[in-house]
């Protein structure tokens, strides 16, 4: 367990899924970020390069799922 | 007196090796007892059923373990167990360094091309072109839509989203109250 995808919540962080990037299946893990993205809107980053993600694969080991924002 | 000499010696090496093989039963008693969390924590995890738990949902799936709230992570680096108020000031240091922003009294300087954010708690100006002096200051504000989110993890998320897609600027401040994603698409929670 050594990839995390977290979300910044009321607690501060979140971490909502851990898994080992080596045996995990990824097509999982984006499914279940896909579902989260549905859900709540936010998208992955890279918290290694501050990137956002299409898709996270295995290079990646800490994804920050983003909250929307409104303005005004 | 030869033989009660003789059971004395005989009596100390009994107690000797009672003793000796009494310290390597303790010996592995106990080391067996230390070794036990380190045995659990490698043993191979049971394959699970379907999850559904903090909004995510994993069909079952080795390797992937899914948590609902964890108040006391580890610290990013593996530095120890920090508060979540900590946590969130050190998410928002990297984010700071991610993004290449400078901290300027209340304000964290960020530029993007041309374009100079001055982003706070809730609230950013833009020099569209920092480089020209008669370039005037916009400003709007911003809030998260997910509630209870600590100020400096606000401001951290203002920073990721400016700094990968500036003309989210531009879309706070014209889209007032709607709820933007990092990619600038609308999220209705009907999606």
């Amino acid at each position: 367990m050594n990839a995390k995808i977290l979300t910044f919540s009321s607690h501060g962080d979140t971490t909502l899924l851990e898994y080992d990037p080596a045996t995990a299946d990824m097509d999982e893990v984006n499914k279940a970020i896909a579902e989260y993205e549905a859900q709540t809107g936010a998208q992955p980053f890279d918290l290694a390069t501050g990137e956002r993600l299409e898709k996270v694969t295995r290079e990646q080991d800490e994804v920050l799922m983003v909250h929307p924002i409104a303005g005004g | 007196m030869r033989f009660k000499r003789g059971g004395t010696c005989m009596m100390r090496v009994n107690l000797f090796l009672i003793a000796f093989f009494t310290l390597i039963i303790w010996r592995f008693v106990f080391a067996g007892l230390r070794c036990r969390p380190h045995v659990r924590a490698i043993a191979p995890r049971q394959r699970r059923p379907n999850y559904l738990l903090g909004g995510f949902h994993i069909s079952g799936h080795d390797g992937v373990r899914i948590n609902a709230a964890s108040r006391f992570e580890d610290r990013p680096g593996g530095l120890g167990p920090l508060e979540p108020k900590d946590r969130a000031k050190d998410y928002l240091r990297r984010i700071v360094a991610l993004t290449g922003a400078t901290q300027m009294g209340g304000d964290y300087v960020l530029d993007v091309g041309t374009a100079r954010f001055y982003v706070s708690y809730r609230y950013v100006r833009r020099l569209r072109d920092a480089a020209d002096p008669k370039c005037a200051c916009e400003e709007t504000c911003f809030y998260p839509v997910h509630k209870g989110m600590p100020k400096v993890e606000e401001i951290a998320t203002a920073l990721l989203q400016l700094a990968n897609n500036p003309m989210l600027f531009d879309k706070w401040a014209v889209k007032n109250g709607l709820p933007l994603k990092a990619d600038g698409q609308v999220f209705t929670h009907a999606q």
